[in-house]
């Protein structure tokens, strides 16, 4: 199947009522195209450009202290924003590894977490990081939390009439470093086998909030509740971070393929959270940047 | 000789086109009428075919062509053995033979139209573990292969496509006398070429005439082949290439250009087809293969090796091809460049139901070296050895004799040795997750002959008639330099005719790094005889002798008389000068190889290669990711004529093996099936992992060498280097990695 209808929208309400009568919205493309010339999928028969809808673009620092992402925002603008680095910087560091040069200059994040893999770099910072998604229909806008919007590979919460329109990110608090690691085999073109991200709060030398999720070793990402109590009222030292691995690893269900065999992605559920929780601590003190 | 000024300045000429995307590759052309080809596939691996029907599929509107066995001549085909038909006949032997093909007006029509063909199959047992296809009553790949031509030599039986030893006194008893014997077993999966352009073929019959435009890197042996399996003349064949998007090997040989003719013909208008990725890893009868080997080894305590035995058994896959020798150039490999007292070395080369392998640059010698050079390490823990200190006391040099009887002369093994170990810095201390490996091996010229013209346009600008093809490796670049440098001439004074049959003289083509070794050979004398033919013409013009004159700065002058010179453009707008080559193939060297089988000419190595690679490299305990951080590369290539060309073949090899150490290699299910035939998860070095790379080169004079004492360039760079990369991760995590590619989670298994 090929596609019969292409229309460009120009507003946020026409995208909108285009997706409601059936079209797939495309931005960067990266999924859909790609996706439907390596045989996965088909290409939709209907699909809507949304890529020049001007509200849809953006990085917005919040005078509350959140950041607003347009749905359009591509990895590249993320990595780039000073704001985004210093102050959610588990997305800093998955924006900024998102395939390649290419990818990252056409991919959007809005693509990213409506294409719900479990693999994706920017799923588990935003879930960390505590981020919703606007989703807007005709009949109007609600707000879903990142970490409900999936239920599970390639599958999202959102109705069919809906459209991602913008990712906020409340202010986080006084005290809170955050990361993402990927094993990586390679240093571009590389798609998750083990990811894991950190978010964590200290204060007078006590982690007082944690959140923990980890990336490609279940059918959606997800927190792990274990890990973030390992955490929670500790200060933080290696017993803390290796119990905290230790749970990520336990809650894997990780499967065998030509990436790594089963085990191997347990044992490394461990390593990389570990390394993740102890690059957020780090930066939570404020040892680095 | 005249000295080619400014050489670093010349720009490939084809190198703006391609990297402004404005180049034409063979699937950018595009012909009045053309169809669009699609295969089907084998459904098994192993089956016998009982039934194929075409009905349905010739009557979808809009397909003009299919074509089955049935449509062809009967022919077997192949390199050193002939056993495989265009289409397959009675049994399918691999998940890329090809059952039908079909041309319609669009690709979606013809796709639509392949799976509509019936095909009914009686499976049969899959062959995929190539080490069992050895036994006894292991089930037969090609059941007559008794009835197949083939090279005498190969010692054919059964599912042994070819059979070597190299034997040298009593390995047997000089082992039970050593005083330290290692033994080791290593094993590597099978790795593609992954050329970036898939590729393409597009062919167009006008009358009896067949003109082909393909992506091969050997244009000759396409057009032999489609004049073989289609039982028409070759001088009906014209094999055109337009710009090629790499090989790396995987081009060479005859593949699909029969099949598009024969449908070209049935259609009665042009036919092209393009492969997609996935088809370019499982559809291409031409990969490097999967290898078992087995090594032991006896030193005598101060480093001597008194003796060497091997057991070397290499995956064929389904069909010959063009590797039929890969069994005497393994069993080469397995010695290495190593001064040995006794050897016994018995290498197979063995059929099963996986993807054929063949030439991938450098066949062999990769997966043997790694696993060689691991071995050697492995004897100097075992002796209380620097690793570098026993290969310096036991690799070959000026005047060694190896194992099969041939002296080698003038040989720098040592100096590439020392210089490579010398630019890493080994010996420095590193942090405990860095090591630094070391590894060395060789690799022969292969000379054929060549041909070639040089003519002078009445402008004075010239055209040079090669049959060299350019496959990446430079040879826009390394012909017009090497022309220029006997005429006064800059090499942007040259464009190249290089892409024709019709045009240039026989030629082997882009592989057995033979373009400066043969084709420049053939280029270089015929620009020696237009330069003779220019100064005949001068000495007449000028009224002086010829010995007196000298050909520079695009001008023939009289020594010593400044003022009285000529312009070439101006004698060659007055005259019709055309060189040509007359060809000298270079002699190779005598081993008379006692007691050794399954002899292929390869016993020698022609003007061989020295090579030594020294990697520094970190491995991630936790992770069992290792990083190549730095490449010191030392090569005795012979005189190097073209540097920059000669540096960017090493950038390139040396990238190329880090792939075949850490990530590359293709994962068959248990019926011989890919698992990752895409560049997702048939992981290709980007250029973001690419270490510093240093190079040098050791110039030699070595007889037998190519034109100006050069030796072959573009295959050895890539033979030691993952070698090298596993005994630096040895080295950091105190165990060996005995699987190749050396992924990550085998770095882990093994004690990262």
């Amino acid at each position: 199947m090929s596609v019969q209808t292409f229309t460009t929208a120009t507003s946020v309400d026409d995208a909108v009522a285009a997706v409601a009568a059936g079209a797939r919205p495309v931005a960067g493309g990266t999924d859909l195209v790609v996706g439907a010339r390596s045989g996965k999928s088909t290409m939709p028969e209907s699909v809507v450009a949304i890529h020049r809808v001007a509200e849809l673009h953006g990085v917005e620092s919040l005078a509350d202290g959140g950041l607003r992402l347009g749905a359009l925002a591509s990895h590249a603008e993320i990595a780039a924003s000073d704001d985004v680095r210093s102050r959610f910087t588990a997305l800093s560091d998955a924006s900024a590894i998102v395939g390649s040069h290419a990818t990252r200059a056409q991919g959007t994040v809005g693509g990213n977490l409506m294409n719900a893999s479990p693999a994706m770099e920017t799923g588990g910072p935003l879930v960390c990081l505590g981020a919703t998604v606007t989703l807007r229909s005709p009949s109007g806008t609600r707000s879903v939390a990142v970490e409900d919007l999936w239920t599970g590979p390639g599958k999202t919460s959102a109705a069919a009439d809906e459209l991602l329109v913008g990712v906020e990110i409340p202010a986080p608090p006084a005290g809170t470093g955050s990361a993402y690691l990927r094993l990586e085999y390679r240093r571009q073109m590389e798609i998750a086998v083990v990811g894991a991200s950190a978010a964590v709060t200290v204060a007078d030398g006590l982690v007082t909030d944690a959140r923990v999720a980890m990336t490609a070793l279940s059918a959606t990402i997800r927190r792990i509740p274990e890990a973030e109590a390992a955490l929670i009222g500790s200060d933080g030292g290696s017993a803390a971070i290796e119990s905290a691995g230790a749970a990520v690893a336990a809650a894997s269900t990780p499967i065998s393929d030509v990436r790594g065999s089963a085990d191997y992605r347990r044992a490394m559920a461990a390593v990389i959270a570990r390394r993740a929780i102890d690059q957020a601590l780090s930066r939570a003190r404020g040892e680095n940047a | 000789m005249a000295t080619v000024e400014k050489p670093r300045a010349f720009i490939r000429p084809d190198g703006k086109e391609k990297v402004t995307g404005t180049g034409r590759y063979t699937a950018d052309l595009v012909l009045a009428g053309e169809l669009v080809a699609k295969f089907r596939y084998a459904d098994h691996t192993h089956a016998r075919i009982t039934r194929i029907d075409t009905t349905r599929a010739r009557a979808l509107p809009g397909v003009l062509a299919v074509v089955t066995h049935e449509d062809v001549p009967d022919v077997l085909y192949g390199g050193m053995v002939q056993d495989r038909r265009l289409f397959a006949k009675d049994t399918v032997r691999f998940e890329g033979d090809i059952v039908a093909g079909v041309a319609a007006t669009t690709a979606e029509i013809a796709e639509q139209a392949a799976a509509l063909i019936e095909v009914d199959y009686e499976p049969l047992p899959v062959v995929t573990d190539f080490e069992a296809a050895l036994a006894d009553d292991a089930t037969l790949v090609h059941p007559t292969w008794e009835s197949y031509e083939g090279d005498e030599a190969l010692g054919r039986h059964e599912n042994t496509l070819g059979y070597s030893t190299i034997v040298k006194g009593d390995a047997d008893a000089a082992l039970a006398s050593a005083d330290v014997v290692v033994k080791g077993r290593y094993v590597t999966d099978p790795v593609q070429g992954v050329p970036i352009e898939p590729r393409a073929v597009i062919a167009q019959w006008q009358g009896d005439k067949l003109t082909v435009w393909t992506s091969t890197q050997v244009p000759y042996a396409a057009r032999a082949g489609v004049a073989t399996t289609l039982q028409i003349p070759e001088s009906n064949v014209r094999i055109v290439v337009p710009l090629l998007g790499g090989g790396f090997g995987a081009k060479c040989d005859f593949h699909f250009e029969g099949h598009v003719a024969a449908l070209a013909k049935a259609a009665r208008r042009p036919v092209k087809l393009v492969f997609s990725r996935r088809e370019e890893f499982f559809a291409v009868g031409h990969r490097r293969e999967g290898m078992v080997l087995e090594f032991e080894t006896g030193a005598r305590a101060d480093g001597t090796l008194v003796a060497r035995k091997a057991r070397l058994v290499l995956d064929k896959g389904a069909y010959c091809g063009e590797g039929g020798f890969f069994a005497q150039m393994a069993a080469m490999h397995a010695l290495g460049p190593y001064e040995l007292e006794n050897v016994h070395i018995e290498s197979s080369l063995v059929y099963s139901n996986n993807q054929p392998s063949s030439s991938i640059r450098a066949p062999t010698a990769p997966q043997v070296c790694w696993a060689l050079e691991q071995h050697m390490d492995e004897l100097a823990v075992a002796l209380g050895m620097d690793p570098v200190d026993l290969r310096r006391k036991t690799i070959v040099e000026t005047g060694s004799v190896t194992a099969t009887g041939q002296v080698l002369e003038n040989i720098a093994m040592r100096e590439t040795l020392e210089k490579a170990v010398e630019m890493i810095g080994y010996g420095q201390e590193l942090p405990e997750d860095e090591a630094i490996g070391v590894a060395v091996g060789w690799w022969p010229c292969f000379a054929s002959k060549s041909g070639a013209y040089v003519k002078l346009n009445p402008d004075g600008s010239g055209t040079i008639i090669t049959g060299a093809q350019e496959n990446g490796t430079g040879s826009v670049m390394a012909m017009p330099t090497y022309v220029a440098a006997e005429l006064g001439m800059q090499p942007e004074d040259f464009s190249m005719l290089y892409q024709d049959t019709d045009a240039a003289p026989w030629d082997m083509g882009s592989c057995g790094s033979q373009t400066t070794f043969n084709s420049g050979r053939a280029v270089i004398a015929a620009a020696v005889d237009l330069r003779d033919q220019l100064l005949d013409a001068a000495a007449e013009k000028l009224e002086a002798s010829r010995d007196d004159l000298e050909l520079t700065g695009g001008s023939i002058l009289v020594k010593g008389s400044p003022d009285k010179s000529v312009s070439i453009a101006d004698l060659a707008g007055e005259g019709t000068f055309h060189g040509k080559s007359e060809d000298v193939v270079p002699d190779g060297p005598e081993a008379p190889a006692e007691g050794c089988v399954g002899r292929l000419g390869l016993e020698s190595f022609h003007a061989p290669q020295l090579i030594a690679h020294a990697v520094r490299v970190r491995v991630d305990r936790g992770t069992g990711v290792a990083r190549v951080l730095e490449v010191a590369a030392a090569h005795d290539c012979g005189k190097i004529l073209n540097r920059i060309g000669a540096d960017g073949q090493v950038y390139g090899g040396v990238v190329m093996g880090i792939g075949q150490a850490l990530s590359e290699g293709t994962q068959l299910d248990a019926e011989g099936r890919h698992r990752n035939a895409h560049l997702t998860d048939y992981k290709l070095v980007t250029a973001s992992d690419a270490p510093r790379i240093d190079v040098a080169w050791i110039e030699t004079d070595t007889p037998g060498a190519g034109p100006k004492g050069s030796k072959g360039v573009g295959e050895p760079p890539c033979v030691p280097t993952a070698g090298a990369v596993a005994n630096a991760i040895a080295k950091v995590i105190g165990a060996r990695v005995h699987k190749l590619p050396m992924t990550p989670e085998r770095v882990w298994e093994a004690g990262a």
